[in-house]
């Protein structure tokens, strides 16, 4: 045990596990219904599922990794056309596959991670015979669009957000240059037009209102923020204790298992708690990144870059959108909130930076 | 960029951004966080409605039919701050409010589940009283002014049934309980259209401690409105209610019917129906007495008779029995009937209304003269199902195109007969329907409808009191011969020395139909007397060379269509052209 905490990879998977775990613990404390009918009974099916994944991952070659890049992708491109067709509509998006009577997914999820691994491999092949910043540019962006205007089409701005934001800080930081950077800004800002007009439920468009304006809200989605924030902040510095949140439990806070599950959290530790939990995140996330120099390969090197930026970002838009800092737009805290198909993905992006930062150095596993 | 310098680049915006929420979380969790801590731990934040306003119904000039009037409401919240007996005297002596009123909303507010709830003092204060509660405002923490909208119907009782008026909404606010602007159309309009006239109320944010006092935070503004509240949208209509508030007074002490509507294209300008009731008393919650009062009153208020009440159509059928002779051949414009003053069938003797008869009689002159005799012979000639198959061409029957609940009537057609009658039919009724009595009834609008496939050679009007897309009309394909000799006997109704329609009669241009229908037999003793009077029908179209609008008026226990139907008629012919035909800068 202790030679497996000394290992990289042992690192970084026991603070996703303890990710998961707290995730589940507070969870519990939420108390809805009885244990078997719960959101923790559904919950502890996934985290078993997830564990697994996490075993059979971490036993894979980076080869097989590399190789199965491009079917993952495709695979998951074709999820998304089908859940547009025969997919289940919850709270407005039709964004989810029904898995028997118990359990749905989110096939957006997925193609959060799979985007990560297609554009990793293009890039590392791409430098053979292109160093154009241009077709670099221009490839990364049309691997991206087309899961981007699938989501859209759902429409399911959080998970759309997220994709956006993993897939330009990857493609920037890859193929830097200050000119396309600034053409595809502007390129940025003429798409967010019809986008705002055309693309976006007023629902949406109300969320991000109310983020901007608060007293400009139609629809009250205020409320939310105010109630998250009055949860976070009355857990003062140590918290009410586990099971003493008064804000969850009068159903003063809405989606307090998924999107909120973080303000329950913070309301029951207190500052200490919040501490500890974006702490965990912060080491995967810095931990990986410090393996970047090291890397040789650029297949690896652009997939370990994707793969922390996606934990990065679930915890900065989250906890932001929890202590109004940014509009509520429906992003999970990865592996922490309720919910299997975040909780899955979550795993396959956790077992995978293991599965880099231990075998990196291995060129025989690679298949170099 | 370099390795070391992408990943060292990235561990510091990484850094920044941790940094930043947890900033921020600092804040909130330990600076904050006592107030936080209060705020979750002794109050409750509330959700109040902020009432909006209904939106108007308009006539076709935009003047307002039903409104939604600001009014501003006295509530009650418990205040440990406030002395008691120097509220009552304030209460009692400066805004009339009964004690007793004060006593039970004072005792109201003491239950421990009423804590948070405010209870309503005084509805809709004065201007005074609000200048008078406002200053008090400081000093009496337990008062609160709070607006509210009251439905208002500056008309009245013109035109009620169509409108129609409110009832209670089941949604009630946690604190404020009912508010007026919450109600829902309980009929008419205001049911059909509620979705478009109801305003979305918004809500705003309370911060209410354990002892029911609203508290300030210094850290979340919580007073502000959240969601703003939306008035309704406008429902303009094609109705004049100035015309149907001239018709509803013409009707003098009767009670009835009657329609009005614009040839064209089909937008009714009057649907008046007498006795009405006052929407405005239902704006409020009304008291069981006095529902009562309005309930019990006799000749039932709330019935529509423009549709809802189906009668027997008396003479002016005599149109449909004249067209559908002409059509199927059975007479043309000469053959000529005799009246001698009854005709016998059976050994029965039916009679004309008028005794000693009326002579030699062609389809024209039966008709200006509304000779029963040539009917009976007509109708005979006809037969029942060539008959009851027109009366269903015009509409007789069915359901109009309107909105409304309605009472479609029923005629001898081939399944009534079979169903009702055992499928016997004999020449006695043909000869009673074929005057419009017997087994033949018919509400206002569809003889309206009638009169306006007559006027507008043949088209079947697309009635309707909304504007709208205008659809295709329906033409019934009768000649144009045969509708020419229909128009001159109704113009002759009108205007001929022998017509029974004079009494509307003026600048010649009017033509129409008159009916008298028995409500009993003319054997019974009570013939024609009390609430066995006839009813009178009066239909009519106008101007006759370019028939712009159809008038049908239809008097409950009027005797005689002409006489009580004909000055009203009349009077809206005459309003008509002051309003609608005067050429602008033209003095009337």
């Amino acid at each position: 045990m202790i030679d497996f905490i000394r290992k990289p990879e042992g690192k970084i998977l026991i603070a996703g596990f303890l990710i998961m775990f707290l995730g589940f613990v507070n969870l519990i404390y939420i108390k809805e219904n009885s244990f078997l009918s719960s959101y923790s009974f559904k919950q502890f099916v996934w985290i078993v599922v997830a564990v697994l994944i996490c075993i059979i991952v971490t036993r894979l070659r980076l080869q097989t990794i590399k190789n199965l890049s491009v079917p993952f992708y495709i695979f998951s491109i074709i999820l998304l056309i089908f859940v547009l067709f025969f997919g289940q509509k919850i709270s407005g998006a039709k964004s989810w596959i029904k898995i028997g009577n118990f359990m749905s997914f989110q096939p957006s999820e997925l193609v959060k991670i799979s985007f990560i691994f297609v554009i990793a491999k293009f890039y590392s092949e791409l430098g053979a015979y292109s160093k154009s910043y241009l077709v670099k540019y221009f490839l990364g962006i049309s691997f991206f669009l087309i899961p981007f205007a699938l989501i859209m089409f759902q429409p399911d701005l959080g998970s759309a957000l997220m994709l956006l934001v993993v897939s330009l800080t990857v493609i920037i930081s890859f193929s830097y240059n200050k000119k396309v950077l600034i053409v595809v800004g502007i390129l940025m800002l003429a798409l967010s037009i019809p986008i705002w007009n055309y693309g976006l439920k007023d629902y949406q468009k109300e969320r991000v209102i109310s983020f901007v304006s608060p007293e400009n809200d139609p629809s009250g989605y205020g409320y939310n923020v105010i109630q998250s924030k009055v949860a976070i902040g009355s857990g003062k510095f140590l918290g009410k204790g586990l099971g003493n949140s008064s804000q969850a439990k009068l159903k003063f806070l809405p989606e307090k298992h998924t999107d909120f599950a973080f303000s329950v959290w913070a309301e029951q530790t207190g500052f200490l708690g919040s501490i500890f939990l974006i702490g965990l995140y912060s080491f995967l996330v810095v931990y990986s990144l410090l393996f970047l120099n090291k890397i040789k390969d650029s297949f690896l090197q652009v997939l370990l870059f994707g793969l922390s930026s996606y934990f990065f970002f679930h915890l900065l838009i989250n906890i932001s959108m929890t202590i109004g800092l940014f509009p509520v737009v429906g992003i999970p805290l990865l592996m922490f909130s309720y919910g299997g198909s975040s909780l899955i993905c979550g795993a396959i992006a956790l077992s995978l930076i293991a599965l880099v930062v231990s075998d990196y150095k291995d060129v025989n596993r690679l298949g170099l | 960029m370099a390795k070391s310098e992408r990943s060292n680049l990235s561990i510091l915006i990484v850094s920044i951004l941790l940094v930043v929420i947890l900033f921020r979380l600092f804040y909130i969790q330990v600076i904050n966080g006592d107030e936080y801590r209060k705020i979750s731990s002794n109050n409750f934040l509330k959700e109040v409605i902020v009432p909006s306003p209904r939106g108007s119904i308009l006539d076709r000039f935009g003047k307002e039919i039903a409104v939604s009037e600001a009014v501003v409401n006295l509530y009650y919240k418990r205040n440990s701050k406030d002395d008691l007996d120097k509220l009552k005297k304030f209460l009692i002596s400066d805004l009339k409010i009964k004690k007793e009123i004060i006593n039970k909303t004072l005792k109201k507010s003491k239950l421990s589940n009423n804590k948070n709830k405010r209870f309503i003092l005084k509805e809709n204060l004065g201007l005074k009283n609000i200048y008078r509660v406002e200053n008090k405002l400081n000093s009496f923490f337990s008062l609160e002014l709070v607006v509210d909208y009251l439905r208002v119907y500056p008309f009245g009782n013109v035109g009620a049934h169509k409108i129609g008026y409110l009832k209670s909404n089941d949604r009630r606010d946690i604190v404020y309980g009912s508010f007026l602007s919450t109600r829902l159309g309980a009929s008419g309009l205001e049911k059909i259209f509620d979705k478009r006239l109801q305003g979305s109320n918004g809500l705003r944010f309370l911060l209410i401690d354990s002892r029911g006092r609203e508290v300030l935070s210094r850290i979340v503004s919580f007073d502000k409105k959240k969601v703003k509240n939306k008035a309704g949208e406008d429902l303009s209509l094609t109705i004049d209610i100035e015309m149907e508030k001239l018709i509803y007074s013409s009707f003098g002490d009767f009670n009835g019917a009657a329609m009005v509507h614009e040839i064209k294209t089909g937008e009714i300008l009057a649907l008046v129906s007498k006795p009405s009731f006052d929407p405005n008393k239902f704006s409020k919650s009304i008291s069981v007495p006095e529902w009562n009062k309005i309930k019990e009153k006799p000749y039932k208020p709330f019935l529509n008779r423009t549709l809802l009440s189906s009668n027997p159509p008396g003479s002016i059928i005599k149109i449909v029995t004249a067209v559908a002779a002409l059509e199927e051949g059975v007479i043309n414009e000469s053959t000529q009937h005799y009246c001698r003053g009854y005709y016998e069938l059976g050994g029965r003797k039916f009679r004309c209304w008028k005794q000693g008869g009326h002579g030699k009689v062609n389809v024209v002159s039966a008709l200006i003269t509304s000779c029963d005799v040539f009917f009976y012979k007509v109708g005979l000639s006809l037969g029942i199902k060539n008959y009851s198959k027109w009366l269903e061409n015009f509409g007789f029957s069915k359901r109009v195109t309107l909105p409304f609940s309605q009472n479609r009537g029923v005629i001898p057609s081939t399944d009534f007969i079979s169903k009702y009658l055992k499928g016997k039919w004999y020449k006695g009724d043909m000869v009673n329907v074929a005057i419009g009595q017997g087994y033949l009834t018919v509400n206002t609008v569809q003889a309206s409808i009638m009169t306006s496939i007559i006027a507008s050679n043949g088209i079947y009007p697309n009635l309707r009191i909304v504007p709208g897309d205008q659809e295709d009309n329906r033409t019934l394909g009768i000649s144009k011969k045969n509708l020419f000799l229909i128009q001159k006997g109704l113009l002759g109704v009108v205007n001929d020395r022998d017509g029974t329609g004079f009494h509307a009669r003026s600048d010649g241009k009017l033509a129409g139909k008159t009916g008298t229908a028995q409500v009993i037999s003319k054997r019974s003793k009570d013939y024609n007397l009390g609430e066995f009077k006839n009813h009178g029908w009066y239909t009519s179209y106008y101007p006759f060379e370019d028939p712009k609008i159809v008038i049908t008026v239809f008097v409950e226990n009027g005797v005689s269509g002409g006489r009580s139907g004909g000055p009203i008629t009349k009077n809206i012919v005459n309003y008509y052209k002051k309003n609608y035909l005067a050429k602008p800068g033209e003095v009337n």
